[in-house]
């Protein structure tokens, strides 16, 4: 009875999803986060710990915890792998010196047990810098390609400008809807 | 004793798993295809054509038909993301590339990136199913045609052939996949093809 009724719930009301914001650190993860829920550019500091926010969007309620991305904290990241739907990772698309740090960091997440489920939107930040990579530079050098056996999409954003952001979130939101069905 | 019985059995049991790459240029209705497929080969849904969207990245979808295991990866098609086709070739034991029959001005670009496909080494010998898609629609040139715009009458070094097909009404689709499942298992390729399971 009590499945049932959730069940019900369920199907008029909004669905859940968790969602982790993940990058190096000054990818922009948390300006990211704040243009998402209020649709401003807040003025951020680095996060030292995380950030959590609901937003809601195309009727599905995203849960988005936003971690902080410094060498010295990326190890907790794992504390809150489980129960993960999708993970948004963030690149800074015009810091080419560390992208193959980032590229380090992606596949240690893509590899995860936990996260073994979870759909991959990554974000190609900061596209109104100078000298930021396209998106298929963003792939190519995060080895996107090395992904055979889930869905994943990559899109050029910038947080400061708002571009691509609610793009990326249509595509998250239309995949996990095909695939609660 | 029954650890070797039921080995055999699994042995016996177990289907072969195939990769099958879906390509074409953007808009020729990849996605549509591979969710179609979807709704006639399984007992998902799909999802709705409507809610589709241009694919930037890469659309999985797993189904077991025609004795096989079957993984379709859709990758997007817009000429900038196209550079990560290539990644995919050396894991694709046969090819589906999906023209819009409704807009031959574009079978050029198509015909252009298909070759630059066929052309890859780590490609060599995969079956090429072409769908002639949207063939619902007004104004899509017949199978004929798109064989002589894409030269596979000249092609003898690979099992090919054209399917007129429409992923809205689904025309087609099953009859290309069964002939590309069936073609794939022929080729020797398949031999070669090892996948890394990630």
């Amino acid at each position: 009875m009590g499945i049932w009724l959730s069940r019900m719930l369920s199907y008029f009301g909004e669905k859940e999803a968790r969602i982790l914001v993940l990058g190096l650190d000054n990818a922009g993860k948390t300006t990211i986060l704040y243009r998402l829920q209020v649709g401003e550019v807040v003025s951020t500091i680095p996060t030292i710990g995380f950030n959590v926010e609901t937003v809601s969007y195309k009727n599905i309620k995203f849960q988005v915890w936003d971690l902080g991305g410094q060498t010295s904290i990326r190890p907790y990241w794992r504390c809150y792998y489980p129960n993960t739907q999708a993970i948004i990772y963030v690149v800074d698309s015009s810091d080419v010196e560390r992208i193959g740090i980032s590229k380090e960091e992606f596949h240690a997440i893509v590899e995860e047990e936990e996260l073994k489920d979870a759909l991959i939107l990554v974000y190609a930040n900061k596209q109104d810098l100078p000298g930021a990579l396209s998106d298929a530079q963003v792939a190519e050098a995060l080895g996107l390609a090395d992904i055979r056996n889930r869905d994943w999409a990559i899109f050029k954003t910038s947080a400061i400008k708002g571009d691509g952001l609610f793009e990326g979130l249509d595509w998250l939101a239309n995949t996990l809807k095909a695939r609660g069905r | 004793m029954f650890t070797l019985f039921s080995g055999c059995i699994e042995h016996l049991c177990r289907k072969d798993q195939f990769h099958l790459l879906i390509l074409g240029v953007d808009k020729s209705g990849k996605t549509n295809v591979l969710e179609k497929l979807k709704q006639l080969l399984t007992d998902l849904p799909g999802m709705d054509p409507s809610q589709i969207m241009p694919t930037v990245g890469l659309n999985v979808g797993k189904m077991e038909a025609f004795n096989s295991q079957l993984v379709f990866w859709d990758l997007g098609g817009q000429p900038g993301l196209r550079s990560i086709w290539d990644k995919y070739y050396a894991e694709t034991h046969g090819l589906v590339f999906v023209v819009d029959a409704t807009d031959p001005e574009r079978f050029d670009e198509a015909k252009v990136a298909l070759d630059k496909a066929l052309g890859a080494r780590e490609l060599v010998g995969a079956p090429l199913l072409l769908i002639a898609n949207k063939q619902d629609a007004e104004g899509a040139v017949d199978m004929q045609e798109v064989s002589e715009a894409f030269g596979l009458g000249k092609m003898d070094s690979i099992p090919c052939i054209v399917q007129p097909a429409s992923a809205y009404t689904g025309q087609g689709l099953v009859d290309g996949i069964k002939w590309l499942v069936e073609a794939v298992k022929r080729s020797p390729r398949r031999y070669h093809v090892t996948a890394r399971r990630r």
